[in-house]
């Protein structure tokens, strides 16, 4: 009878699989169709006459390998921002005792969810006044804003225990020796798998590009893929799920290696 | 001793000015500024700026577009309500009791969409529920059922945009909240068992009550977060249309601000936003007790 039920909710997960990676599959797939068999042969997830033709003419269009730098760039910078500022800022309210840690530490983290529009219009006023509108520095910088980072490390911190670190301080060894030697070596699959996370987020990311980067030549690949989808209808599907298979294989590939790791670190970030 | 005390003062400052400067520039000052532009009547490029008062607060509940806009919001937080909270918590109770086998399976891959751009979302789901060329009008079709085009009705547009951001975030909310079941001490479960309980009975006496805190994170997250999410899509796919049907607080204080140049008028929504934002914050403080506070 529970083997009778428990294969009944086993139908129900494997089509919520289905309903979520389906569409990922046939994206794929369709990438490699002209775009009259997109049309009849649809659902064919096998195409009837493969071709590249999507993918060449995307690399007449626009500038691929330019679009994948100026993405990569600006996650690159987000994401060694974050992981540098968010360790040193963990490790003060791990291993220094000072007044007021429970109310910085409060207000630092309280910032995580504040919502874009209560800052978008002054980070724009203040990128644009320092000259940064259509670089990868000035769409970093807004991102750089997040104290994840500091609850990431806090947490994956927990694991060395404090008396060892107490011991190496009485001994007279400095914090950045400790910061170096010690908890960096020993953190390494915690920062690995934060900064997979921080880069894969970057990546993705669509609101600030679209306030600050207007110049088609600094374009990352979401705002490429924009151009390529009309709300009139007419989008070419074919050619956007070539652009669109572009953009998932570096996340992709980042999640095949570290997916252990990433799922851990996304599990820490909701505990207390 | 005093030296090593103000040596580690020193160290304290050092260590997180480079956090602190990045949240007083990029957002503690910005937040203010966005406070002092709401009494302002000013369109982001002139030189001057109008003292307006409150003006710009009260055109917000009195205009007609505005109230649309608050209104929609607030369907927008029922729907995401449903489709990212209560579905994937439902989901998360099933995998942890009520199955055995491929536990782990299941949330490497519910995560894998998360991986992905909310533009490619967007793009995939105008793809399927294409009124003409989509997969999902072509199957309707061999019944002899025509998909409306559902961007020129409000109600469509936006239970689809939601389902675009559901698709996204199903997996990671399912991964957070299956962590919180995971950390139920294992003998209350195994007690349970021992006296025979039934699984439901068990799920709604003991494991609700005892995850209430990860359960209210996750909650707090669907809404400020969710309807962040939701801007990707409705930029990409409806620009707030049919007539403001489809946009939200969200993507109504972007279009002022960016595209109709009344900065005021944003900046007033975005306050409005921050304090509803401060009220959720404080709920999740005393609710989820302890969260913050592990810097001990």
């Amino acid at each position: 009878m529970n083997k009778f039920r428990e294969g009944g909710w086993h139908i129900l997960l494997l089509l919520i699989c289905l309903v979520l990676l389906l569409p990922v599959v046939f994206m794929i797939s369709n990438s490699f169709k002209t775009l009259q068999d997109s049309y009849h042969s649809m659902l064919q997830i096998i195409p009837l006459h493969p071709t590249f033709s999507n993918y060449t003419t995307l690399g007449r269009q626009i500038d691929l390998l330019r679009l994948i730098w100026n993405t990569f760039f600006m996650a690159a910078i987000v994401t060694l921002g974050k992981l540098i500022t968010g360790l040193f800022a963990a490790y003060a309210f791990k291993y220094f005792s000072f007044k007021g840690k429970k109310w910085i530490y409060l207000i630092f983290v309280s910032t995580i969810f504040v919502p874009f529009t209560v800052i978008m219009i002054p980070n724009y006023l203040v990128i644009s006044k320092i000259n940064l509108l259509n670089t990868a520095p000035g769409v970093a910088l807004p991102q750089m804003c997040d104290a994840t980072g500091i609850m990431l490390f806090l947490k994956a911190m927990d694991k060395i225990p404090k008396s060892l670190i107490e011991s190496l301080k009485i001994d007279g060894i400095s914090s950045h020796m400790i910061l170096k030697d010690i908890i960096i070596p020993i953190l390494r699959p915690s920062i690995i798998s934060i900064g997979a996370i921080f880069f894969i987020n970057s990546w993705n990311e669509y609101v600030w590009p679209t306030l600050i980067l207007k110049d088609k030549s600094s374009f990352t690949l979401p705002l490429a893929l924009q151009n390529y989808i009309s709300s009139e209808g007419g989008t070419n599907f074919p050619l956007a799920m070539a652009l669109s298979t572009i953009m998932i294989i570096v996340p992709l590939f980042i999640y095949l290696i570290f997916q252990r790791y990433i799922l851990n670190s996304i599990s820490n970030s909701g505990l207390k | 001793m005093n030296s090593s005390g103000s040596k580690n003062k020193f160290l304290t400052i050092a260590y997180l000015s480079p956090t602190a400067v990045i949240l007083l520039v990029f957002m503690v000052i910005p937040i203010l500024y966005t406070l002092y532009l709401s009494f302002f009547d000013w369109n982001l490029i002139s030189p001057t700026k109008n003292f307006v008062g409150l003006e710009n607060y009260t055109s917000i509940f009195t205009d007609s577009v505005n109230r649309k806009v608050l209104l929609n919001t607030i369907v927008y937080i029922l729907l995401l309500l449903i489709l990212n909270f209560i579905i994937p918590y439902f989901i998360s109770l099933i995998v942890k009791f009520f199955i055995n086998k491929m536990k782990n399976s299941y949330k490497i891959i519910f995560f894998i969409p998360s991986l992905f751009s909310l533009v490619v979302g967007a793009m995939l789901f105008s793809w399927i529920m294409n009124p003409i060329s989509g997969p999902v009008a072509f199957l309707m079709r061999h019944f002899g059922v025509a998909l409306p085009n559902w961007t020129n009705s409000s109600a469509m547009a936006i239970v689809m945009l939601c389902l675009i951001t559901n698709w996204k975030v199903f997996g990671y909310n399912f991964v957070l909240l299956l962590t919180g079941l995971g950390s139920i001490p294992q003998n209350i479960i195994d007690a349970t068992k021992i006296d025979s309980i039934p699984r439901w009975k068990m799920v709604r006496d003991i494991v609700l009550p005892l995850n209430k805190s990860i359960a209210f994170y996750v909650l707090i997250l669907t809404i400020v977060q969710g309807l962040q999410y939701v801007f990707t899509p409705i930029s990409v796919i409806t620009q707030g249309g049919p007539y403001y049907g489809s946009s939200n607080i969200f993507y109504h204080t972007y279009l002022n601000a960016f595209v109709l140049y009344k900065t005021g008028n944003a900046s007033a929504l975005a306050v409005i936003t921050f304090l509803v934002f401060l009220i959720l914050l404080y709920l999740e403080m005393k609710f989820v007790e302890g969260r913050m506070g592990n810097c001990e």
